[in-house]
């Protein structure tokens, strides 16, 4: 795999605080790479320092194997926390600007906005915009320049339901465009839908890479309803059970790997139980990442 | 540099503040030698005696004369162009746009560059202003007008350049200090008390000092003109060291303003 980003090594201090501490990663052309951490983790400014605005204190980076330049950034489409824009200025001047500074030709602008659905707004200031369409706009001015490389720092914090969803189609549909996109949320749902490739930070700390599908294999559980009053028993009585667990009127199934919920069924209808609700739970991303943390604290 | 001088227009010539008070000092130029003017025709008007003495034939706007009185009245406005450029460049901090402009691609130096093109434009709109401001009013009003003493002393309009100049990357540099507009405002209005009372309070075996500090050095470029009115003997040229330490601070401050993007987190 063609190498996008290469970090090695990564260290940021602040006087005492270590903000980042020895990190290193790579990400692979094509990913879509969800860097999960709660917050004050070192996702920001781990960013920060690979867009230059934050000045390492130790250790090498390079984007397409070659060292951070100026050049490099121009290349990539970046927001980093809030969307910057000069307030008083409309959508359309402020996309001029980014469009001067990445060299840009001003012909993208207009297939930009209209891509985040905010052609009809161009002209108005962007201080008169709603958050929403504060953080569409800034995914259109990464767009500008047809990056090879998005980098998306929480983009939607702070939306409605509705916004969060407008942003994660965007945000999918630009990854299908087999575009390399490095999405840093500590909202471990978001990084399931959207990315391939995960990683979690701790106090600046890395304490886990992986790809997201690797979460959601493994043993299964199984959560069901069953007007049976022996049905605890019936379900202990399955070979394949691993344990049982009762949360509330449902249980809980985990089972062995490979055996599904539409094998418990077919054992549970041979012994006469016919169950009014059964759903396969998926090991979330959240979970692992809980865990994950409880593990680096007992470390 | 022109693409850089652009960058930073886009940003500026749609902001209001911009606009007014570039406009406002335009208008303080070309009409203070018209209020000089008015005034003494008013005092002619009024019939005041100063024992038979036309004041319409004091010197104070003929040819050779004006160019310097001009130009050291017109250092005391520079005040208004610094508070355009203090503006400019702190709205980039407190907005967190200098931090965008870098993740677009940017380079720090590249920042600094737009808005030194963008002072060096102001710079330079603002002396060929008062040039003709002064070459018109001095054609208007000197009597006996002798072609060959018209530019005699224009030089002055050179110094007024390089003391504007080196004034608002003095501006510049404070702004990148403190970031805040008003503070920034504040320390720049202090800072000339201070400076003076520093020179006061240095002993005599090195007072020379307190003609080099920046203020003091910007002020030698223009020496005040008119005691000349009251049969005193004055300074009526540029010096030329004056010129070489104006332009040692220049890059001095221009340094100091690269040291410090290059080495702050944005």
């Amino acid at each position: 795999m063609e190498s996008v980003l290469s970090i090695k090594n990564l260290t940021k201090r602040y006087g005492r605080l270590t903000a980042v501490n020895n990190l290193s990663l790579e990400v692979s052309k094509g990913q879509v790479f969800g860097i999960l951490g709660p917050n004050g983790s070192g996702k920001t400014t781990t960013l920060g320092i690979l867009l230059d605005v934050i000045n390492k204190t130790s250790g090498e980076f390079s984007w397409f194997g070659e060292p951070a330049s100026k050049e490099m950034r121009k290349k990539i489409g970046a927001i980093l926390e809030t969307p910057i824009f000069y307030p008083y200025l409309s959508a359309a001047k402020n996309l001029e600007i980014v469009a001067e500074i990445k060299g840009a030709p001003k012909s993208n602008i207009e297939p930009a906005l209209k891509k985040v659905e905010l052609l009809d707004r161009k002209d108005d200031k962007f201080r008169t915009y709603s958050l929403g369409m504060k953080q569409r706009l800034s995914i259109a001015s990464a767009l500008l320049c047809d990056p090879e490389v998005m980098i998306l720092d929480e983009p939607t914090n702070g939306l409605d339901p509705q916004g969060i969803a407008e942003i994660r189609e965007l945000i999918k549909q630009i990854a299908n465009e087999g575009k390399t996109i490095i999405l840093a949320s500590h909202l471990l749902d978001e990084v399931q839908k959207v990315c391939t490739h995960f990683c979690v930070l701790k106090k600046g700390n890395l304490i886990h890479v992986g790809s997201v599908d690797e979460v959601s294999k493994g043993a299964s559980s199984v959560e069901l309803m069953a007007d049976d009053e022996n049905i605890k028993e019936v379900l202990s009585g399955y070979d394949k059970t691993l344990k049982v667990e009762k949360e509330g009127n449902r249980y809980i199934v985990n089972l062995e790997d490979g055996v599904t919920a539409s094998d418990l069924n077919a054992f549970l209808f041979s012994k006469g139980i016919s169950v009014s609700h059964l759903v396969t739970q998926r090991k979330s991303l959240e979970k692992q990442f809980l865990e994950l943390l409880a593990v680096s604290d007992n470390a | 540099m022109l693409r850089l001088l652009k960058i930073d227009l886009i940003k500026l010539t749609n902001y209001r503040a911009f606009n007014v008070l570039n406009i406002l000092y335009a208008v303080l130029i070309v009409s203070i030698p018209i209020t000089v003017i008015e005034f003494l025709k008013w005092l002619k008007v009024k019939g005041a005696e100063f024992d038979g003495f036309d004041p319409m034939k004091i010197p104070v706007l003929h040819f050779t004369d004006i160019w310097q009185n001009v130009t050291y009245v017109y250092t005391f406005l520079k005040i208004f162009l610094a508070i355009v450029i203090i503006i400019s460049v702190s709205n980039e901090f407190s907005y967190k746009t200098v931090r965008q402009n870098i993740i677009d691609g940017f380079s720090r130096v590249d920042f600094l560059k737009s808005k030194l093109a963008t002072i060096l434009l102001l710079s330079i709109g603002s002396t060929v202003l008062v040039f003709f401001t002064c070459l018109v009013t001095g054609l208007i009003y000197t009597p006996d007008l002798d072609f060959g003493d018209v530019f005699t002393g224009s030089e002055f309009v050179f110094a007024y350049f390089l003391d504007l100049l080196a004034y608002l990357i003095f501006a510049f540099f404070l702004t990148v200090l403190f970031k805040r507009s008003a503070l920034t405002v504040f320390m720049l209005l202090l800072y000339r008390p201070i400076e003076g009372t520093i020179i006061g309070l240095l002993p005599d075996s090195i007072d020379f000092i307190g003609d080099y500090l920046p203020m003091q050095a910007f002020s030698a470029l223009i020496e005040v003109p008119f005691p000349r009115y009251w049969f005193q003997e004055i300074q009526d040229y540029v010096a030329f060291d004056a010129v070489a330490v104006v332009i040692l601070y220049i890059v001095l401050f221009v340094a100091a303003i690269h040291y410090k993007l290059k080495n702050s987190d944005l």
